[in-house]
């Protein structure tokens, strides 16, 4: 431990709430979902309205502004909103930090995602989804050529491929596991069975990349209540506190322009997490490794320390479970229980976060880790959305 | 060298881009069929994608310098589908996208295709040149195999 951190379990999640997960939520806007979510997150953290005076509202497409927010909860007195980008620990970052620097005691922090028509062709024939774009958006039609973000993991899998002589079933490994613990999670939209043959043989999307090594489009909300320590524990038996959390970039980001596989935002990430904690891998019970892409995924497990570089297929295939189908590092840590963003759905980060409380506090049903204490999540990939966040059972 | 066109010329030129002030010379040096990338008068360090001031030194003195072209692939994928664009046919086979390490400094780095040789061949490692197709009707920079000097 090298590096200040304050916040250090001063800041609790005392409520989560969500909506179901669909290809397809049918007729309902956005807003919608992220309502249903945040009352859920407002009952089960047990606050009134008037309790809530932080609303930090993630800038998915679509999604209402954290003022909208407010209007449609009529929440009678907020001092913080804010609109942090998407993936899900920016907005754990926005909230902690508005509520240590006393900006506001309670936040309700949300995000809704919805299927853009560029992914989804049900999607694209709602005629209220058309203006919907990631990111700023731009009328210009994109090009075959452009290294944006989603072909750029699929660009630098070919030179993972290419360093450590990786295979299709070192990625395959990874869908294979989230398949598996999506089973154990009615939420997940991905319920049926997924086999190494499956895998193999899914249609390729952009080589080295099939279908089933990028995450799937749902519609869908999350949201969490948020307050401190010390209030948490008037509100709940079983707070769960935020030990740390981080983004990290380094200055070359541009996708195509990375320095290298050994040098990216994962690599800020792990040091700014190590530096501001004593826990580590060998204290987590349960590993949330982002796995927006497979190759997001495979990184994060080398990056974190559990086996060396170009390690990760191996690592899983040594630490796999039979029984389950699934990972199981030294028998006992699963990697994201629920099925991740490639099965439970693209939540963006949102669904590990989610799943991290709901493991912390007990409450993960059939497929809760016995006594779980400390979660370790690795969110984002390697450009511009690396992030990083230790929870722990109080 | 052609007539150098003015601003509201280029964005009828390359109605696909999202042409800004700090990227203009680059589109302008393709209407010439010539990659012109930003390189600092002061520290001498080229970068790429064009960015207001040197991400080194922070000079704003900035000269786009055309560049060889040469280098080798460094990451390389093939969609089997993507953007339209109409020199490119998704149902005849994958379309290669690679990003090359240009010889002019390591690490500096440009995206494209690969024309001029069967898509097996597009490999990382592979040396590679500059050459330009038409793309919309304006110059579009992409890459074949070396031809010459090719070590
Ligand atoms: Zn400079």
């Amino acid at each position: 431990m090298a590096r200040r951190n304050p916040m250090r379990d001063e800041i609790a999640i005392v409520g989560v709430g969500s909506t179901k997960f669909g290809r397809d939520a049918g007729g309902v806007s956005p807003a919608s979902l992220a309502c249903e979510a945040a009352i859920n997150a407002i009952r089960d953290a047990g606050v009134e309205k008037s309790d809530i005076d932080g609303v930090v509202g993630v800038l998915e497409p679509g999604a209402p502004r954290a003022n909208q927010m407010a209007a449609a909860l009529n929440l009678p007195n907020v001092t913080h909103h804010s609109g942090p980008m998407p993936v899900a620990v920016f907005g754990l970052v926005d909230a902690m930090t508005a509520i240590f620097s006393g900006q506001c005691d309670t936040v309700l922090l949300y995000y809704a995602f919805t299927r853009l028509p560029w992914n989804s062709r049900s999607a694209a024939n709602d005629p209220f989804r058309r203006y919907m774009m990631m990111g700023g958006g731009t009328a210009k039609p994109p090009v075959p050529e452009a290294i944006d973000p989603a072909a750029a993991y699929t660009a630098w899998a070919s030179r993972y491929i290419h360093e450590y002589g990786a295979t299709r079933e070192d990625f395959g490994r990874v869908a294979l596991n989230m398949r598996a613990n999506a089973a154990r999670n009615p939420k997940a939209v991905m319920q049926f069975p997924l086999t190494m043959e499956d895998y193999l043989s899914a249609r390729m999307i952009r080589d080295p990349l099939c279908m089933l090594d990028m995450d799937i489009p749902v519609d869908g909300a999350d949201a969490f209540i948020l307050t401190t320590t010390e209030k948490a524990k008037a509100l709940t038996p079983n707070p769960v506190v935020i030990h740390t959390a981080t983004a990290g970039i380094v200055g070359k980001n541009d996708e195509d322009q990375l320095p290298n596989l050994s040098r990216h935002g994962q690599h800020v990430v792990i040091e700014a997490l190590k530096e501001r904690s004593d826990i580590w891998i060998d204290d987590v019970d349960v590993f949330f490794p982002y796995d927006g892409f497979t190759i997001i995924t495979l990184s994060w497990i080398e990056n974190m320390g559990y086996c060396p570089p170009g390690g990760a297929g191996r690592f899983m295939q040594e630490h796999w479970d039979d029984a389950s189908g699934s990972v199981l590092i030294n028998g006992r840590v699963p990697m994201n229980p629920h099925g991740g963003s490639l099965s439970e759905g693209a939540s963006r980060g949102t669904g590990h976060l989610r799943e991290a409380v709901t493991q912390l506090r007990g409450d993960a049903g059939e497929r809760q880790v016995a006594d779980a204490k400390t979660a370790l999540i690795g969110c984002g990939g390697f450009f511009f959305n690396s992030q990083g966040a230790i929870l722990k059972r109080l | 060298m052609s007539e150098p066109v003015d601003d509201e010329a280029l964005v009828k030129r390359f109605p696909w881009v999202q042409i800004t002030h700090d990227s203009k010379h680059l589109f302008r040096g393709w209407l010439d069929e010539r990659l012109l990338i930003n390189r600092c008068d002061n520290c001498s360090l080229f970068h790429h994608p064009p960015k207001p001031i040197c991400p080194e030194c922070w000079s704003s003195n900035l000269t786009p310098t055309e560049v060889s072209g040469r280098g080798v692939i460094h990451l390389a994928m093939f969609l089997r589908q993507g953007a339209p664009a109409p020199d490119v046919d998704y149902l005849k086979g994958p379309h290669p996208v690679v990003t090359v390490d240009l010889e002019e400094q390591e690490g500096l780095r440009f995206s494209s295709t690969v024309v001029g040789c069967p898509v097996e061949d597009v490999k990382i490692g592979l040396e590679v040149e500059l050459t330009w197709i038409e793309r919309y009707g304006s110059p579009f920079p992409v890459f074949r195999p070396r031809t010459e000097g090719a070590s």
